[in-house]
């Protein structure tokens, strides 16, 4: 392009390019910022243009390669203007075909963005979610502009701002307006902008030489906006230098750029040369009076670097390291010259300002945190990209309206924002609004616009340990305090992840903490301890159960978690030791495996809701977890159960002491069956007429076969057992009244057993009824009490269990559940809602009952009122909100209420056991003692309805407890983490045999199921089994593998 | 002149005084280690940290490296300048639990222990010898490399310094004083003046004069090899 000659042609000109109409056939828009090419942008582009070539195209079709336009999840991408036509993750044999139906002004259906929440095809970028909720003032632009063509720039609007200061450069002006615009700078502390080029413009001699700087020197993990900005329209931070160089008088601007950026230098480099091309840089620009040029400085990565003193400093060439503010840069910066450093996007902002007014800027955002704030939205979330909101919005909305929410099924936790140097802040504070000064108030910081999501996988600790391994390595290391600190923080961290803290460590980690904050010259050093402090002020508990439990609850501490599976169950259970077993072949090893730690083999291989499984790095790795349970009961169905003999303690000498169990459900019979090994008299006292508890009245026989159960009750009642079936707790037997008998030790674990009701009219109609009743009434009587009709309300697992029951009784016609929330936030096991929805079992979400109809006593319908889903509860699942006037009547013959259980201790009351909510028990969670001495509680009594594995473990808490009280020694026992201590030797994988997919076991055909009470699920094939336990990661062997081999375990260690 | 006041009494001071110097006009006794009289104030060692302004809104800087300023209000011994200078000092034992100085200062604070785990280093990059080299004896011989727990003083590549003149005033200033010989490899040696002389022992006098601290004292390694 020629030189502008004078200012006039300049603003005849750019009038001109804005008024040009654009091209009317379509465009399209490649994203080709780093995020894009890293993606695959650049192959899309020869194939685009291959194409155009060899179709001759070129008339009825353009291309614009731009910069990042924020949506990275969905890179490589193409966007067909002027639709707007969204192709996300396209795949480049898809492109030819995109282009053909934009020539021909046609949408390609089947490659169109498909809304994840439900609404089907989006037609337009403008109705997807993530761009609908956005307001892009600045990352907008990069959409309409090919970074290094200037022209483009002048197309959109830009150089306006430069035009409106050429004309009338008065530096006053220019400060008032960015000051009455309420900009505030964007790199993190906020500080105003427009005060900022007050102090500069006072600051130095008359005529004394100043600078301008642009701090590109982005260092947060997680962040880059600045990257984006810079790639995507340099020309905007030019124009944003000029004006501040304008502002206070400087001739002279640096960028601060950091060398990893080359494809932002590039964009600059060549931005720069066309700016002074045309003469928009340089001497007396376009004979307005202002000189101004820019370079750029490439930093060589360090993060001190964005400190600006640290900035000033590697600028003149010496080492980056801060010092002391007072004096100021505006005062004293580059070479002692006055120096004004301000972020990328706070330049992006100026010409904004300048163009629009500052009137129309102010109106964007929330009194004193004025217009848009882009943010990298990264980590756990759906939609991962950049976001432009206004500031004031709040992290929900960005995190859930644009980001759409966690990628899987596991819950938000938290937001890191502010990089290295901020804090993390809880989902329960999700409604926070995102301003300099809310954030700072919780703890963070709004730093740069990093924001890392994490879900219920990550382990907070694990998170300050690594940005405090980062600031170790990134602190300058001029004061004692931040490079000492730094690593001093991270070794305790350290110790506490690896499984060596003491409560000492985290005094001793907050003592330090506040110090460094306190102590430190620069904003590196004070903002350091941020991720451990506000992690100890919103997960607290995770770095106790760390320290005192020694736990990782979120699975990511590996000297905690050893091998997940085997830390996720409740039992202990080493599952990875028997699949190693299955896959040798090995079947009885593999028994005695399982049956070591669990007394209910059979049981669980059934009915447990497999935590192993969930926590299965197979399956959090991104595949599928290894079928587990259905392993276990590959093993239990063909090993006979005397291949295990368990080992019993030393006979007790002289009087053998007594114990009573109350309830002979998992939880009582396990206490009964390892008291009895350890030699005392057990007498469980049972109020049902048979044993087994929930396993006999809650589980129909289609899931759990009678005769199994039986077996493995009937082999836990030994010689040193006595079972007393009929007798329940208040009725027939007190509490004091078994101490008085001679009892030593009571374990009360009856369970359970009440269901709740609706608390709405007429739920006393006769076809109504509770679902535990409903339950028992078949499974220990055989009663059929569902007949035409059936709606469950509920959404847990004992209204899966009475819908499924009552589809196979005879005089049923069809069965509903009814459920307040969405199938998402059903608490039942997704394997049996799908089961039952095989066997025909209707269901119908986001309704509630509100009153229940009928005639004559007799239930005629159930009236539900509709509900959508609003905020989130305590419990992270959204509360559903009736809406008005949705009231329907169900026409119901039987009603099924299974909305929850509660255990009923009326039988307890008074007798010193504290009841807490619900009417649970109240115990301690570790040794299960009660109030009242010698009493221990546990399983569903005091938990609320829970897991068979979860009672089995709670019995043998129980069993270890009372034996220890009995004994007279501290009841408490330290943690240990449980790691795989044995080594199995892995089989030689043969190469062809290699199965990816997971091994479901058989289930009876459908047609017999609605029919027929027998078990449904069957077991594996031997070769199946073998087959399903060959996909083992073997997680085990980085703790059992001789140490012959150090190269490995280092390998492993580094990767983790 | 400047007015401020420290532990609430006033002093005026001229302009570019430090805090830590105005403090010395009235005789309130700072902690420092990496501040010398004569080479320029760096606030490497956080020791001498002071409280500026009012709680709530008040904070804590190196007073070696703080400007007076007109109205300043210091407190040079807070409850909060005490207890993040025990915890520096914490860290210091931490680390370098051999230096004479650094204990006692520790015994001056009342800090009997540490509880980091500990660490045997010979520096504590207070920056005192690199300033000595380039300030006072214009060598610039030495410098700071690297940076965070990776940062090290020494001459660049570790190579033999061609514009050291083993004056060995790095040594004379060192707190922690064991790291600017390194006996055992003479050839990266910056001072080594010990290898010149007849046997230590004999010559007491002459040794002495090296200004070399060292304990125990390696003079008859350097000169056996």
């Amino acid at each position: 392009m020629e030189r502008f000659s004078s200012f006039e042609d300049f603003s005849t000109f750019r009038k001109l390019v804005r008024k040009k109409p654009g091209s009317d056939v379509p465009c399209l828009v490649i994203c080709a910022g780093t995020g894009g090419q890293a993606s695959g942008a650049n192959d899309l582009i020869r194939i685009i243009k291959r194409h155009i070539i060899e179709e001759d195209l070129h008339d009825r079709i353009s291309l614009r390669i731009t910069g990042c336009l924020g949506f990275c999840e969905m890179d490589p991408f193409i966007l067909v203007e002027p639709d707007n036509s969204f192709y996300p993750k396209l795949r480049m044999e898809d492109v030819p075909v995109v282009i053909d139906a934009a020539v021909d002004g046609r949408v390609v259906e089947d490659l169109l963005f498909v809304d994840p929440s439900g609404e089907g095809v989006l037609h337009s970028q403008d109705e997807m979610p993530f761009f609908k909720n956005q307001t892009r003032t600045i990352l907008g632009k990069n959409q309409h502009l090919d970074p290094i063509r200037i022209v483009d720039y002048l197309q959109v609007g830009g150089y306006a701002g430069l035009e409106k200061i050429l004309a009338n450069p008065d530096p006053a002006w220019i400060i008032d307006e960015v000051s009455g615009a309420g900009l505030r700078g964007r790199g993190g502390a906020g500080f105003p902008t427009g005060r900022k080029w007050q102090l500069a413009r006072a600051a130095g001699r008359e005529g004394e030489q100043k600078y301008v700087v642009c701090n590109a020197d982005e260092g947060d993990p997680g962040a880059y906006m600045d990257r984006s900005l810079l790639e995507g329209n340099p020309h905007a931070v030019i124009e944003g230098l000029i004006i501040a160089g304008a502002a206070i008088g400087a001739t002279k601007g640096f960028v601060y750029v950091r060398s990893e950026y080359p494809l932002a230098i590039k964009h600059l480099v060549i931005a720069l040369q066309q700016a002074r091309e045309i003469g928009l840089l340089g001497e007396d620009i376009l004979g307005s009076g202002i000189s101004f040029d820019i370079d750029i400085i490439r930093g060589a990565g360090a993060f001190v670097c964005g400190e600006e003193t640290a900035l000033i400093q590697s600028i003149e060439g010496r080492m980056g390291e801060p010092r002391q503010r007072p004096p100021y840069p505006v005062q004293k910066g580059i070479w002692g010259h006055p120096t004004c450093i301000n972020n990328v996007e706070t330049l992006s902002n100026v010409p904004v300002i300048i163009s629009q007014g500052a009137e129309a800027y102010r109106g964007i955002g929330v009194e004193g945190n004025h217009g848009t704030k882009i943010f990298s939205l990264v980590g756990k979330i759906r939609n991962t990209g950049l976001v432009e909101v206004p500031l004031g919005t709040t992290i929900e909305s960005v995190v859930f309206d644009i980001g759409g929410g966690s990628p899987g099924k596991a819950e938000l936790k938290a937001v890191q924002t502010g990089g290295p140097s901020g804090g993390c802040i809880p989902s329960s504070k999700f409604d926070l609004p995102i301003d300099y000064d809310s954030l700072a108030r919780a703890g963070s910081i709004m730093g740069s616009g990093g924001m890392i999501v994490m879900d219920e996988n990550t382990c907070m600790v694990d998170v300050a340990k690594y940005f405090m391994s980062f600031l170790k390595d990134e602190s300058c290391g001029k004061c004692f305090t931040c490079r000492k600190g730094t690593q001093r923080m991270y070794e305790l961290l350290e110790d506490i992840t690896e499984g060596r803290g003491t409560p000492e460590h985290l005094d001793l980690l907050e003592e330090l903490a506040h110090v460094v904050k306190d102590t430190t010259m620069c904003g590196l050093g004070q903002s350091a301890p941020n991720p451990v402090l506000s992690t100890l002020r919103y997960f607290r508990h995770e770095y106790e159960a760390h320290i005192h439990d020694k736990r990782c609850d979120a699975f990511v501490c590996k000297e905690l978690v050893g091998a997940p599976c085997q830390s996720a169950c409740p039992l202990g259970t080493e599952a990875w030791r028997y699949v190693a077993h299955i896959q040798r072949g090995e079947y009885e090893e593999a028994y005695r495996v399982i049956r070591e730690p669990n007394p209910f083999p059979s049981v669980c291989a059934r009915v447990c809701n497999h935590p192993c499984e969930d926590r299965c790095r197979a399956g959090t790795s991104g595949g599928q977890p290894v079928s587990i349970r259905a392993l276990k009961r590959f093993v239990t169905d063909r090993v006979d159960p005397s291949t295990f003999q368990p080992a019993r303690g030393s006979k007790i000498s002289g009087n053998v002491p007594r114990v009573a169990v109350v309830g002979a459900g998992p939880a009582g019979l396990t206490a009964a069956h390892n008291l009895s090994l350890q030699g005392y008299a057990v007498t469980i006292f049972e109020s049902d007429d048979r044993p087994g508890g929930m396993l006999v009245s809650g589980i129909p026989e289609y899931r759990l076969p009678r005769d199994v159960l039986e077996r493995e009750i009937d082999a836990l009642i030994d010689e040193n057992v006595t079972l007393k079936c009929g007798s329940a707790l208040g009725k027939d037997i007190t509490l004091q009244g078994l101490f008085d008998d001679g009892f030593k030790a009571v374990f009360l674990a009856f369970g359970s057993h009440e269901s709740r009701m609706l608390g709405v009219e007429g739920e006393d109609a006769d076809g109504v009824h509770r679902s535990i009743d409903f339950l028992k009434a078949h499974n220990l009587r055989g009663e059929a009490m569902a007949r035409g009709r059936v709606a469950v309300i509920g959404g847990g697992n004992s209204a899966l269990d009475a819908a499924r029951v009552a589809v196979r009784q005879p005089d049923v016609e069809e069965v509903t559940i009814l459920y307040r929330r969405t199938r998402n936030e059903m608490p039942a096991f997704e394997e049996e809602i799908e089961a039952a929805l095989e066997e025909g079992v209707k269901l119908e979400t986001l309704v509630s009952p509100v009153g229940v109809r009928s005639g004559d006593g007799k239930l005629t319908g159930v009236e539900c009122i509709g509900n959508t889903l609003g905020k989130r509860d305590s419990s992270g699942r959204r509360r559903p909100v009736p809406v008005e006037g949705s009231e329907r009547v169900h026409d119901v013959d039987t009603l099924i209420v299974a909305i929850g259980e509660m255990p009923g201790s009326e039988c307890v009351a008074k007798s010193g056991v504290v009841l807490g909510r619900s009417s649970t028990l109240e115990a301690d969670p570790d040794t299960l003692l009660t109030a009242h001495p010698g009493v221990f509680a546990g399983g569903d009594v005091v938990t609320g309805s829970n897991t068979v594995v979860d009672a089995i473990a709670a019995g043998k808490r129980a069993a270890m407890s009372i034996d220890r009280y009995l004994r007279g020694r501290p009841l408490e026992v330290p943690a240990q983490p449980r790691l795989p201590r044995v080594l199995v030797e892995p089989v030689e994988s043969d190469d062809d045999a290699q199965v990816t997919e997971r091994a479901e076991p058989p289930t009876m055909p459908l047609r017999y199921r609605r029919s027929s009470f027998d078990e449904v699920e069957k077991a594996l094939s031997v070769k199946a089994a073998a087959c399903e336990a060959g996909r083992c990661l073997r997680c085990d062997l980085e703790f059992t593998r001789p140490a012959s081999e150090p190269e490995e375990r280092e390998a492993g260690g580094k990767s983790a | 002149m400047i007015e401020l006041t420290i532990n609430g009494l006033n002093v005026s001071v001229e302009e570019g005084t430090t805090v830590l110097e105005a403090a010395g006009v009235l005789g309130f006794p700072i902690p420092t280690l990496c501040h010398m009289e004569g080479l320029s104030p760096y606030g490497a060692c956080r020791l001498c940290i002071v409280e500026i302004g009012e709680p709530p809104h008040s904070r804590l800087v190196s007073s070696c490296t703080y400007p007076a300023e007109a109205g300043l209000k210091v407190r040079t011994t807070s409850h909060r300048v005490a207890r993040a200078r025990r915890m520096v000092v914490e860290l210091l034992l931490a680390s370098c639990p051999q230096s004479k100085v650094i204990q006692d200062i520790a015994s001056e604070l009342g800090v009997r222990t540490q509880r980091f785990r500990q660490e045997h280093e010979d520096c504590i990059l207070c920056g005192l010898c690199v300033r000595m080299c380039e300030e006072q004896m214009m060598a610039k011989a030495i410098g700071f490399r690297g940076r965070g727990q990776n940062r090290s003083i020494g001459t660049p590549f570790d190579s033999k310094s061609d514009t050291c003149r083993l004056c060995g005033g790095c040594q004379y200033v060192c707190p922690a004083c064991q790291l600017r010989c390194t006996y055992n490899e003479p050839e990266k040696a910056i001072c080594g003046g010990c290898a010149n002389l007849p046997p230590p022992c004999l010559e007491k006098d002459e040794f002495d004069d090296m200004m070399c601290f060292m304990d125990p004292c390696v003079a008859c390694e350097i000169t056996d090899r």
